[in-house]
């Protein structure tokens, strides 16, 4: 095999697919980028045979093939090219020959049909959606994700296709994001599932905010075509916990906050949280909030939001991390917080379809 | 619910109430039923997996203040769904398996691998002889009743008498039993090894939680742990962690805990706390039966005088023995000649001498250099160093070097206290001297023969 291409290309080609590649792995096989050159273009691909990525890059083939080459090493010596154009040249024993203006290289590769192939989905449900939707969806979700492995089920973002919607949840078990996208889909698709964590991470570097994402459900196994990249992963088995459960149907008070004021609010104050206690709290009285911290033996720290809110003056007090992730993951300029009392969850809201739950702390008076 | 629990739970309910919002209480605790109450745990059964996840998460500290409120002391509380097995059913758990190993037949065989066992050790593959009684009945009681009788088990012994044997045996007979046990064979330079990975990546909940989930913890070789503080200091909570969770844990040393060099007390006492077994050397009885059933499996035919051969000259260790044993039968099976004893002589050669080596100790080498130079035993290890006596003392650590395994701190502790860089200087100032006097390296391999004889 044979080919030559420009750095550029090359290297946005490799940066899809190579986080995949895990550093420590048993099978040797598994920390090679597979490079299948045809036509025009090469297609790459990585797989820790839990998630799967396909990506190409367009290239001049002189002599098509294949090989197996070390994603890692090949992605640093490409990066440190000099020059834009690289010909790789590959012999029958997969050993690579890399030139670029004055530079050569020679990378020992493994045969292709060691390379595990990517799962195929024939019969698969497929739904569209738009890439955006998912994008920001995910965006919006996926901070609350549980790194808990012993609640393997949580480890995850749920997908649930359901009445013509979309619905995206993650928890840990103390807060939990919700995101409802609007979807066209037949009755016979509808399904719940649940995608791993790693899947989510490079699903998200993958999206852009333009076209759409055709979505394979399989049997234990979920294809994302982005047309030009695929991304295949293997599914979280097991029922994701009833989360409406953990929705509060009332809802006593209501703020509507600047968002990103409101961030910065939390951000100076959380530097004065306590490591141990690690919280900070909402102090509601008559059209403002005082955000107080204050760990014993270092100092505190307050600061007042004037806000539109005549309820009864009452404080609550929150994880300040977990009050800032859904706030730095939202675009939008107004939030809504719903409050009940000060034992109750507080629930974040937008206008469009997005709720955050979270648990208060105890407030040790 | 059983009357006495509904009565409890009532209780409980009463003493959580104030501690949490009325709608927090009807959210997640009037579905919860009470249904097993020891002295010692309280499991409750949940609709499903989100009221364990939300109660774990979140009202933890509630329920356990409840429980000291209504009890008088704290309980474990265990949470169980509507099928009655903690969390998920075994139905989705076995689903899940089936959708990761990518063979689902050679499931059984994969995961014994996964453990890090040997299938080939096993109970039955071990060999009983006197020597190695009391750790063989004392893993075999382990290994049927993990947790009631002996816990923890800890077997010592010299290389290549069986400890990894015992252990691994332990782990594959749990394991054969009840699949869903969660078994965890390693040795203690792999536990130090993931606890530094731990360290400096900032996993370390990760890191607890994956050894404190353990039902039967075997590990082999605890002395590396010895020297190492923080991990003693990891692995002493480990341990306590899975001895008050009742979890049974085996320790495999090469020695007593009481020896393992700068391991801290509060580990040698929870070591001795169970039951400690001792492998010694076998007998020639034994060392023959196991040889015999090594030929058997291996399907080797050898003369009795031939293992009789074996038996009596290797003494001090069995995968030497084994060895032997296989090098043996190769050279038969591909010279075909007769297997004389001058054949196996000369075809164990070094493990012959090997064996014979392993009994000199640097006292020996002392005392012998000490006679053949005529001079004082304790001027070995004396300060004084007119030539000599400097030079017989210089040939004694050359040969501690050669023919022993101590270290050369250890054979300068020997030799009245001296730097290891003494002795280094020794073995090369008498290496370079035979090479070039030809009456120094006669002396000294004369020397050196003795000894071995």
């Amino acid at each position: 095999m044979k080919f030559s291409v420009t750095k550029e290309k090359l290297l946005e080609g490799l940066q899809q697919v190579q986080n995949v590649v895990s550093t420590r792995t048993t099978l040797p096989i598994l920390s090679n980028v597979l490079l299948q050159a045809n036509g025009n273009e090469i297609h790459l691909t990585t797989t820790d045979l839990d998630v799967g990525v396909r990506g190409s890059c367009e290239a001049d083939v002189e002599k098509e093939g294949a090989t197996t080459l070390p994603a890692r090493r090949l992605f640093n010596i490409v990066r440190e090219l000099p020059s834009s154009e690289i010909q790789i040249d590959v012999d029958g024993k997969n050993a690579a020959s890399i030139r670029s203006g004055q530079s050569f290289f020679k990378i020992l590769g493994l045969p292709e049909e060691e390379f595990p192939p990517l799962p195929k989905f024939e019969d698969a449900k497929v739904v569209t959606i738009r890439q955006k939707d998912l994008r920001h969806g995910l965006r919006k979700t996926s901070y609350a994700i549980s790194t808990d492995e012993t609640r393997y089920v949580l480890n995850g973002v749920l997908f649930s296709f359901k009445d013509n919607k979309l619905t995206l949840v993650a928890t840990d078990g103390r807060r939990l994001a919700m995101v409802e996208i609007e979807l066209e889909f037949p009755r016979s698709h509808e399904a719940d599932i649940i995608v791993p964590t790693k899947a989510i991470t490079e699903l998200q570097r993958l999206l852009t905010d333009d076209g759409e994402v055709k979505v394979s459900m399989g049997s234990g196994q979920i294809a994302f075509d982005l047309n030009k990249t695929l991304l295949v992963s293997k599914l979280i088995e097991g029922n994701y916990p009833n989360y409406r459960q953990v929705i509060p149907t009332e809802s006593k008070e209501r703020v509507k906050l600047e968002r990103e004021t409101f961030l910065n609010a939390l951000r100076r104050v959380s530097l004065l949280a306590s490591d141990k206690s690690n919280s900070i709290k909402l102090n509601f009285s008559k059209n403002n909030i005082d955000i107080t911290a204050n760990t014993p033996e270092v100092g505190e720290a307050k600061e007042s939001l004037p806000v539109q809110y005549k309820g009864r003056d009452f404080s609550i007090a929150f994880n300040p991390e977990f009050l800032m992730a859904p706030l730095r993951a939202l675009a939008e300029d107004e939030v809504f917080l719903d409050l009940i009392d000060e034992m109750s969850p507080g629930v974040l809201k937008i206008q469009t379809p997005f709720l955050y739950v979270l648990m208060p702390m105890r407030i040790s008076s | 619910m059983d009357k006495k629990y509904a009565q409890l739970w009532q209780r409980l309910a009463a003493a959580l109430k104030p501690q949490i919002s009325t709608d927090s209480f009807n959210r997640w605790f009037s579905a919860v039923e009470l249904v097993e109450a020891t002295d010692k745990s309280l499991t409750l059964r949940v609709p499903n997996n989100i009221y364990q996840f939300w109660i774990e998460s979140n009202y933890m500290t509630a329920l356990q203040n409840a429980i000291v409120t209504a009890l008088g002391s704290p309980r474990a509380v265990k949470f169980a769904s509507p099928s009655g097995t903690a969390g998920q059913t075994p139905l989705e758990d076995l689903s899940a398996l089936k959708g990761i190993s990518p063979e689902p037949s050679s499931g059984a065989k994969a995961s014994a691998s996964v453990l890090g066992l040997n299938p080939r050790n096993t109970f039955e593959s071990f060999v009983v002889g006197p020597n190695n009684e009391i750790a063989h009945a004392a893993a075999l009681a382990v290994a049927q009743a993990p947790a009631r009788t002996y816990n923890p088990l800890f077997i010592y012994g010299g290389v290549g008498l069986g400890k990894t044997h015992l252990m691994q045996a332990i782990g594959q007979y749990v394991w054969a039993k009840n699949k869903n046990v969660k078994v965890m064979y390693l040795s203690s330079e792999l536990f130090i090894n993931e606890f530094i990975d731990a360290i400096q990546h900032s996993n370390l909940v990760k890191f607890r939680k994956r050894y404190r989930q353990a039902d039967l913890l075997l590990i082999d070789d605890i002395q590396f742990l010895g020297g190492k503080e923080r991990s003693q200091e990891e692995f002493f909570h480990t341990f306590n962690t899975l001895f008050d969770g009742h979890k049974q844990i085996v320790l495999s040393c090469d020695r007593p805990a009481s020896e393992i060099a700068n391991l801290e007390h509060r580990l040698v006492s929870r070591f001795e706390w169970g039951l400690t077994a001792e492998l010694q050397p076998p007998d020639i009885e034994t060392r023959l039966a196991i040889l015999r059933k090594k030929a058997r499996t291996m399907q080797i035919k050898l003369r009795d005088e031939v293992l009789q051969f074996l038996a009596s000259r290797i003494r001090t260790n069995i995968r030497r023995l084994e060895g032997a044993l296989m090098r043996v039968a190769s050279f038969a099976s591909l010279s075909g000649k007769e297997l004389t004893q001058e054949v196996i002589e000369h075809l164990l050669k070094d493990i012959l001498q090997e064996e014979g080596r392993h009994s000199i100790t640097i006292e020996q080498i002392q005392r012998r250099v000490a006679e053949h130079f005529d001079v004082r035993l304790a001027d070995m290890t004396s300060k004084r160093r007119p030539a000599s006596i400097a030079f017989p003392r210089q040939v004694a650590m050359y040969l501690a070097r050669e023919l022993t395994k101590a270290s050369l701190n250890e054979i300068g502790d020997a030799f009245g206290g001296r730097d290891h860089g003494t002795v280094l200087h020794a073995c090369k100032l008498v290496k370079r001297r035979m090479t070039e006097q030809d009456n120094i390296r006669q002396t000294i391999s004369f020397i050196d023969s003795s000894l071995q004889r």
